[in-house]
């Protein structure tokens, strides 16, 4: 029994660290918008405006759940669960440190693929749920630009796990750091098992990698429909997208999986480019630097500040490009990055099978 | 716990099923099917075959699905009602050759259930000793069994893809000169 109780115990952990996650977002997102565009942000709540997020959640808790009446009422109250849980589950597979992950699985890269194509069905329930035209073409629009930038992030994240021969998670953090087992090259060459550090991170250990990650950073922003890639909730043509007609606690839901689920994508990018748990700093001759600064608290520390750093990224991103149009979408996924990803896979391919 | 697990994702399997064949409202149907194909992919999990049950996921949920939904949201409303009326009788003309291949089918099982005796049978007898457990990685026994003895499957297999993607290009393709 005390089995499933530490089940639900961590996913409980998770669930906190997810909404406690959104709440710093949303903050952090007004205020670096606000430094973008040479504003202030929230000023007028708590100091710095740091109490606004919490004012925002008290006043959705309290708003009147409305439900259109031509909505198809099952499918409208369901869509918001479904879209957070299928962002949620995506956590489950994810290491936090050398010896912390919640679901230790073989296939974690796959699993993760897996239940965030989940998420498109939640989409699609919201849209046609609703019955209104913006949120129906809001949906559409979103579902085909996940589906499309699946994937480039899919090959990229391929070619990575070539490089790894392993899809489970742990194992391929364990891989870019001084706890691997195998011997570690920078750029296929130079040894750096015993000074690890930001030397053995996937993303430098083929030329070709750098390219793999800029793809799937690239696709990872439209799978989270983030800006520049915001067509479906682009508010100057439809309103707000697919949840238009949400209010109250179900908007809260879908926010909450939109900012849980840019974690979760930097997160895997982090995990599978960038040295997941493991720290940046080297081994210099007799300063053990890495050696000192390995370990679950120091792993937990890391991962977590290099994801935000993504996150940070790609707010930034958000806030400095404009929108792309339909086809410069479609065109920018299917011409540019999707050859780009299959041609980083056949190198992943030769570089396995000739140069490791 | 286990097996109250399992008999749970049973039911949920069966009677989302049943609810996808009987709903007369074709949209919530095929958001039945989802509950149906996520249910059989825990089942999958228990059959201790963890990659057969994402790539369910993955191909059917995030692929066929979504694509059944897609039509529906391109097609009229006035096709879907046609679609979705249905006439009041249990039986007529039109269902008897589906009746007759649902009963012979069920002849079939039913003969093949009693005809079985599942612990005498020769590859359950030998494969006791040759099983996997829990732990086991079968994702690496999968690659070298594609790669080995079902190659030419395998194979047969990826022309048969390539062949559905270069219709579907030619059929999206726009026709040029004569429009």
């Amino acid at each position: 029994m005390n089995h499933y109780l530490l089940s639900i115990f961590v996913a409980v952990v998770l669930f906190t660290f997810v909404a406690l996650f959104t709440t710093f977002g949303v903050y952090a997102e007004r205020k670096i918008s606000a430094f973008i565009q040479d504003r202030l942000g929230p000023m007028e709540t708590g100091k710095f405006g740091s109490l606004q997020v919490f004012a925002d959640m008290l006043k959705m808790l309290q708003k009147e759940l409305i439900t259109p009446l031509a909505a198809d009422k099952a499918l409208f109250a369901l869509a918001p669960i479904v879209i957070f849980v299928a962002v949620y589950l995506g956590f489950a597979a994810l290491p936090w440190a050398p010896g912390l992950i919640p679901a230790h699985i073989n296939v974690g890269i796959f699993y993760i693929l897996a239940v965030l194509s989940i998420e498109t069905v939640g989409i699609l329930m919201a849209g046609w749920g609703s019955n209104n035209k913006y949120a129906l073409l809001g949906a559409i629009r979103s579902v085909a630009q996940i589906v499309s930038y699946e994937i480039p992030a899919g090959f990229a994240l391929i070619s990575v796990v070539m490089i790894a021969q392993t899809l489970d998670l742990q194992e391929i953090s364990r891989q870019q750091g001084i706890l691997s087992a195998e011997n570690i090259k920078f750029l296929g060459f130079i040894p750096v098992k015993e000074a690890g550090g930001i030397l053995a991170w996937n993303i430098f250990r083929a030329p070709h990698l750098i390219v793999a990650f800029v793809i799937y950073f690239i696709a990872s922003l439209a799978e989270s429909n983030r800006a520049p890639f915001d067509i479906p909730e682009a508010e100057s043509e439809l309103v707000a997208g697919f949840h238009t007609e949400y209010t109250g606690i179900r908007f809260a839901l879908v926010f909450l999986a939109e900012y849980s689920m840019m974690f979760l994508v930097s997160m895997v990018g982090v995990i599978l480019f960038l040295g997941a748990w493991n720290t940046p700093l080297p081994n210099i001759g007799a300063v053990k630097l890495a050696d000192w600064t390995t370990g679950n608290l120091w792993g937990i520390g890391w991962i977590f500040l290099k994801s935000l750093l993504l996150v940070i990224l790609q707010m930034w991103i958000r806030w400095t490009l404009p929108r792309f149009r339909v086809d410069q979408l479609m065109d920018l996924c299917w011409k540019v990055l999707t050859p780009l990803a299959f041609l980083c896979m056949l190198i992943s391919g030769i570089w396995r099978l000739w140069l490791m | 716990m286990e097996q109250g697990i399992f008999v749970f994702l049973g039911i949920v399997t069966v009677t989302s099923a049943w609810f996808v064949a009987a709903s007369q409202n074709l949209v919530r149907a095929v958001f039945m099917f989802f509950v149906t194909l996520f249910s059989i992919a825990g089942l999958y999990v228990f059959a201790l075959a963890d990659f057969v049950a994402i790539t369910q996921i993955v191909i059917y949920v995030g692929g066929v699905l979504v694509l059944m939904l897609f039509t529906f949201m391109l097609s009229s409303k006035e096709t879907l009602e046609k679609l979705e009326e249905r006439k009041h009788k249990y039986f007529s003309l039109k269902q008897l050759p589906a009746l007759l291949v649902a009963i012979a089918f069920l002849l079939v099982l039913v003969n093949a259930i009693f005809k079985l005796h599942p612990d005498h049978l020769q590859w359950i007898t030998q494969s006791q000793n040759n099983t996997f457990q829990p732990q086991d990685n079968t994702v690496t026994n999968i690659g070298i069994n594609l790669m080995t003895s079902y190659l030419l499957p395998f194979e047969a297999i990826s022309i048969l893809l390539m062949m559905a993607l270069i219709g579907a290009a030619h059929l999206a393709r726009k026709e040029q000169g004569n429009d």
